[in-house]
């Protein structure tokens, strides 16, 4: 299950960020721990057993009426943003 | 307000200011005047200084989750806990360090750099909460905020000598608290006594609209419920974690507290589980976790918040953002999340993790058919050295007896450390877990632990 750096690279660029040659070749040391340790899921057997997604399984969320409740000013929304005009987040043209 | 509360509240904020110097565990200090002032009504915690884990949104106040890519994030709105930590009395001074958007056990990976042991300073405090653990455990603080998705508030807490709670799953909301991984993260917090602990659950929990996995249970009396009689209470030794333990100073203190406990009228039996299931508790965590982590940050990208970084096209300044925004080891983390996801190991990895997880709940929830508790150390040594020790990551000590704690987050069973001993001047701690929603009994036999110690309070000194 040996893989390159320019395989972590690639993984690492679809999640939308870059890796530096050291961070890739590192990477690629410790996946193989981390293979090693997800081997250790096959000797489980889970053949008929269903995924646990929560720990409890009982519902807690229901549907609302559909009324306005939770709302946030403009001025608030864009409080964080880096960069704002005229009441728009600001990115670069995509039509040029 | 009285002036010695108030004075209490600056000398905290003053006391956080002067050991960060060397403990390095605060992000933000926060000036109490403003809290001070719209101070109103009397409550559980009039007047009590507290500190927050930096992931805990603030209105206001910059919130980073020790992340250089939120290190101008100042929130417009605050987490449920603060408002009712507000409503209660308390006055927040400090945001604390944590391990970059709590992903590790070590708070090494805070972008402000390592938090350090009050206990000896060449020794990690533990993470992720590490920052919250060390204000607690150097007596600047009562109660410290932390949040807990494998053991980050029961690992730092036996490093460092305090009590670390991490209660049932949804009986704390996480409205506000930047998230890891939604299916495994609780708030928990840190105290120096059971009572503290106790009283401190009555002030956060509760039914929250905005967290969808809030429990409807009615919130109970914990302290006031609070009883060191184990008379006849099962306590189960997870012989597994025994069996993985090779250091004899930290056996020989858990086997005092156990005789201790048994001459107080505990049944002790031990359980043991299938050898296999432990071993395959961290990568089962590790799939689970990091998958969940990479789809959760996805929206830190330096658009609509965050540190922005340059680029040509608004891919490349996402790109740009998330590359210098994020440490190393985050990196690591979300490219194992993104590799647990791929379409080719969906299955065989993260599906297969979140089947393997099924079996450990149902293992650990039939053991609870005969016992009242699970007990075994919270690890089996003392905080390691900051400039690092030889672990083998793939041996039994590692895999079993450093990361059993996680069978809490799986389940949603409520789990908290207690100081168990010391070993070379330095802490280590000793883990118990009850039945869901069984606070009340954990708390109680918390207590009984604390009689038994003798260790209450301890404030180490920095030195």
């Amino acid at each position: 299950m040996i893989k390159d750096e320019n395989y972590y690279k690639n993984l690492a660029k679809s999640l939308m960020f870059n890796l530096s040659d050291k961070e890739a070749s590192d990477m690629k040391y410790e996946f193989e721990t981390l293979y090693r340790q997800l081997e250790l899921l096959d000797k489980i057997d889970t053949t008929d057993v269903k995924e646990m997604i929560y720990p409890f399984e009982d519902e807690t969320h229901f549907l609302r009426e559909d009324v306005v409740d939770h709302t946030i000013s403009q001025e608030d929304a864009l409080k964080n943003a880096p960069v704002v005009k005229e009441g728009h987040i600001v990115v670069c043209k995509v039509v040029k | 307000m009285n002036l010695e509360i108030e004075k209490n509240i600056y000398d905290a904020y003053e006391n956080a200011k002067k050991l960060n110097e060397k403990l390095n565990n605060i992000v933000t200090l926060v000036d109490p005047k403003s809290q001070i002032d719209e101070l109103k009504d009397d409550g559980l915690l009039y007047g009590m200084p507290i500190a927050l884990k930096d992931n805990v949104n603030t209105k206001g106040i910059k919130t980073t989750a020790s992340s250089k890519i939120l290190d101008n994030y100042i929130p417009i709105y605050d987490a449920t806990i603060v408002k009712k930590l507000k409503a209660a009395g308390a006055i927040t001074i400090a945001k604390t360090s944590m391990d970059e958007l709590a992903m590790g056990g070590t708070n090494l990976t805070a972008f402000t750099g390592p938090v350090y042991n009050p206990y000896d300073l060449n020794r990690i405090s533990g993470g992720s909460s590490g920052g919250s653990a060390a204000i607690v455990a150097s007596g600047v603080v009562r109660l410290a905020i932390g949040s807990d998705t494998g053991d980050s508030v029961r690992k730092p807490a036996s490093f460092c000598g305090v009590v670390g709670v991490k209660p049932t799953y949804g009986r704390i909301s996480r409205y506000g608290i930047i998230p890891y991984a939604s299916s495994l993260d609780h708030v928990g917090y840190f105290t120096r006594n059971v009572f503290d602990a106790s009283l401190a659950l009555e002030v956060l929990a509760g039914r929250d609209d905005n967290d969808m996995t809030s429990s409807y249970k009615e919130v109970e009396s914990y302290s006031k419920l609070l009883n060191s009689n184990i008379e006849g209470k099962v306590i189960g030794i997870i012989s597994n974690v025994i069996e993985a333990i090779s250091n004899k100073n930290t056996l020989d203190l858990f086997e005092s507290l156990i005789k201790k406990l048994e001459e107080k009228g505990a049944i002790i039996k031990n359980i043991k589980f299938d050898d296999d299931l432990m071993k395959a508790i961290l990568p089962t965590y590790y799939m689970i976790a990091n998958c969940e982590a990479t789809a959760n940050h996805s929206n830190l990208d330096g658009i609509r918040f965050g540190v922005r970084e340059s680029g040509n096209t608004t891919e490349e300044i996402m790109i740009n953002s998330r590359t210098s925004g994020f440490g190393s080891l985050i990196k690591k983390r979300f490219v194992i999340g993104g590799y647990g996801l791929l379409q080719e190991n969906q299955e065989k990895l993260f599906r297969k993790a979140q089947k393997v997880r099924r079996l450990i709940v149902e293992a650990v929830k039939k053991s609870f058919d005969d016992i009242d508790c699970l007990i075994a150390p919270a690890s089996g040594n003392i905080a390691p050295l900051v400039s690092g020790s030889d672990i083998d990551e793939l041996d039994s000590e590692y895999l079993v007896a450093e990361n059993h704690m996680v069978i809490g987050n799986f389940t949603g069973y409520p789990s908290m450390t207690l100081p168990l001993g010391f070993e070379e001047n330095c802490p280590i701690g000793v883990n118990i877990t009850c039945k869901a929603f069984d606070e009340v009994n954990m708390f109680n036999i918390g207590l009984a632990i604390e009689e038994s110690t003798g260790l209450k309070d301890l404030v180490a000194k920095v030195k």
